[in-house]
């Protein structure tokens, strides 16, 4: 029986695999490899937007079955040095055999226990806000600490910042550096702040090449070995040296990590079937060659810049069930929105996107994006709260039951993903000063809120 | 062959992403004597309509309007040669050198919009991610560029994007390049602030912004030309 390889054999595959280029990569082996898994389990043109959340768990575990054979098919690309890090099928075995099926983050009675999850289980899926929206150096603070005081947040990632004292920070810079310890030692202080000074974290989001992440993680005051190293890497199903500079600078912390990579739909993975089969064999991967402790199962949609849509929220339905189902791991899956605050559309994009996700097993999950994380200061505590609250209560109602949910709430949002309201910055959206949400807001929550309770949705009352 | 036959097939290499039999059939359909604008228009353009038509629709991904973009530019590369005069700038709709910037290793938006531009006939030349700001100053000038386009996901490679307009201007070469820019944190008012002369929110508007720039502008633009805008 082969052990998953450590990290030095998993550098050697990166200088000694096949070579191949990314271009060769992107458009030929992937696509081909995908093309072939597809007609070979039978799972071309399966998605079905009638039914936006998938309960056919037999179509769930075929799609396992075809992710699992690609992720040996391909493994990953080596963007640094062109080669290709595979491993054997008893590797990839004992890798996910060995993988946590629950992972405690952050310290004592403020800490969460992550468990691996299954369609429709009534543990609640841990919710982690706010996705890397960028904040302004004065709102960051204030942001932050306003989401940490919502008890329906379970984790902690917070926004991302651009700028240190005034200064533009250049990405691969020692500013970078700086900066993820600065952003560090500010979240940990805002935990504190907020009395949940042992609340678990992810990080470092504003930590984009490894510079960041070596300023922030395991550093004296930063985010501590108890907090989950954030390491993202580039779809589809490629790693660079970037990413493997961060799991050994984790590894040699001590720590934990949350690997994650998306999958594209209508990019080199084509369909919603083909980019949910490389979502489940990126996942599979990240346990074999990147030592995952938590994540994999990220899909989006090129054509909306969100996964929202009909398409999304099947393809994230499909990865979530089929990881839950056949694997032990802690999945960990976004649900992309694109409208901001202060818009009702944007909670019914978490509903939807959140309520999907945790319906079909997923064990965590980060948002929200709101106003698709694209404009400065576009997020605030209050949808943080929502999502967290729809994270818990759509936690043990069944695939079938979310369909119907799903059913009720496209509807409301999806003639708008193209052309989205963003709404207003957190400066509008809240009083600052007692941070609190405005009244426009409140009600706008209020309202979608108990929509949400008459949908079937158990969450609590006011 | 006769030469509706070869220019079936030179279409039909296009659309498959077959560029060396693309550019063996624009050899062949040359020498049967089919003018270079024909096959311009009636092969390879209308190739890459159908496969642009059948990406927007989702019945073709990005991979297939990669290959197709190769493989049109592998014939126009055997008979834009035979072109002159007028014809040439209405075969070549212009030249772009695009890239992600440093620091910045997501490729997948850039990599639509390279995809994209290549079906509304410009030459493009992908740097591809990670691209210092003098070396993509370098390629412009080499390329003789028309458009530089810059793209970037990261919030803290933003500046990259201003620091490529600074090297223009500071090397006197401001006016020899419009400079487009886009990708997830870039929004109008960034491209205003940096004296861009254009932002797309997405790939389709990266397109149809290149084709007004072509369309008799000179940069610099004293304000920037806004696609897509966010509704706020």
């Amino acid at each position: 029986m082969r052990n998953p390889p450590d990290i030095i054999e998993v550098l050697a595959r990166t200088q000694s695999g096949e070579y191949c280029t990314t271009k060769d990569w992107d458009t030929r082996r992937v696509p081909g490899a995908v093309r072939q898994m597809l007609q070979k389990h039978g799972l071309a043109k399966t998605c079905d937007t009638q039914n936006p959340c998938n309960y056919d768990f037999e179509l769930a575990d075929r799609f396992y079955q075809a992710g699992f054979e690609l992720a040996l098919e391909l493994g990953y690309h080596v963007l640094d040095t062109q080669r290709t890090v595979k491993v054997s099928r008893e590797e990839l075995q004992n890798a996910l055999k060995y993988a946590p099926s629950q992972v405690f983050v952050g310290e004592g009675k403020d800490g969460t226990l992550i468990k691996h999850r299954t369609p429709g289980d009534p543990y609640p899926m841990a919710s982690v806000c706010s996705l890397g929206i960028t904040n302004s150096e004065a709102m960051f603070p204030l942001i932050t600490l306003g989401i940490a005081r919502e008890r329906a947040v379970d984790i902690l990632e917070a926004g991302s910042l651009i700028t240190l004292r005034g200064h533009e920070v250049l990405s691969g810079t020692p500013w970078e550096t700086l900066l993820g310890y600065e952003h560090a030692r500010m979240h940990l202080d805002i935990r504190r702040k907020a009395g949940r000074p042992g609340m678990g974290a992810i990080g470092c989001i504003s930590a984009v090449t490894e510079y960041g992440q070596f300023g922030a993680y395991g550093t004296p005051g930063g985010f501590r070995t108890t907090d989950l190293a954030l390491i993202l890497f580039p779809s589809e199903l490629k790693i660079d040296y970037r990413t493997l500079h961060k799991v050994i600078h984790t590894l040699n912390c001590g720590g934990m990590m949350k690997c994650d990579s998306p999958s594209m739909i209508g990019g080199m993975a084509g369909p919603p079937e083909g980019a949910v089969i490389c979502s489940i064999a990126c996942a599979l991967l990240s346990y074999a060659i990147l030592q995952n402790t938590v994540g994999g199962g990220e899909i989006y949609d090129v054509r909306y810049l969100a996964n929202v849509n009909r398409e999304g929220l099947w393809a994230l339905s499909v990865t979530a069930q089929a990881l839950a189902r056949n694997t032990h791991i802690c999945s960990h899956i976004i649900a992309n929105q694109v409208s901001g605050p202060v818009t009702a559309s944007l909670l019914y994009e978490i509903a939807a996107g959140v309520g999907v996700i945790a319906a079909s097993g997923a064990s965590m999950s980060t948002g929200p994006r709101s106003a698709g994380g694209k404009l400065n200061d576009h997020i605030t505590p209050l949808e943080c709260r929502f999502m967290g609250e729809i994270c818990h209560a759509a936690s043990g109602i069944s695939p079938q039951h979310m369909n119907e949910i799903c059913k009720e709430l496209l509807p409301k949002y999806e003639d708008r993903l193209k052309n989205p309201d963003v709404g207003k910055p957190f400066q509008e959206a809240y009083n600052v000063e007692r941070l609190e949400p405005t009244a426009e807001w409140e009600d706008i929550y209020r309202r979608v809120k108990a929509e949400m309770i008459q949908l079937g949705i158990p969450m609590d009352e006011f | 062959m006769e030469p509706d036959e070869l220019m079936r097939q030179l279409s039909a290499a296009v659309v498959e992403g077959n560029d060396s039999a693309a550019a063996s059939l624009a050899r062949n359909a040359l020498a049967a004597g089919i003018p270079p604008m024909t096959l311009v228009k009636q092969a390879i353009q209308s190739a890459m309509d159908v496969v642009g038509e059948r990406f927007e629709c989702g019945d073709a991904f990005l991979p297939e309007l990669i290959l197709a973009g190769d493989a049109a530019r592998a014939a126009l590369d055997q008979i834009l040669p035979s072109i002159s005069g007028d014809d040439m700038a209405a075969a070549r709709a212009g030249t772009v050198v695009l890239a992600t910037m440093y620091g910045d290793n997501h490729d997948i938006g850039k990599n639509i919009v390279s995809a994209i531009l290549s079906t509304y006939g410009f030459r493009v030349v992908d740097l591809g991610i990670n691209v210092s700001p003098p070396a993509v100053v370098e390629a412009a000038a080499r390329e003789k560029a028309d458009i530089i386009a810059l793209s970037t996901l990261i919030t803290t490679s933003l500046p990259y994007q201003r620091q490529v307009i600074d090297l223009l201007k500071e090397s006197g070469r401001r006016d020899q390049h419009f400079v487009i820019i886009g990708g997830g944190p870039v929004t109008p008012e960034w491209a205003r602030s940096i004296s861009a002369d254009g932002y797309g929110r997405d790939a389709n508007d990266a397109a149809t912004l290149c084709q007004k720039l072509m369309a008799g502008l000179e940069p610099p633009l004293p304000e920037p030309l806004i696609l897509g805008a966010l509704k706020h």
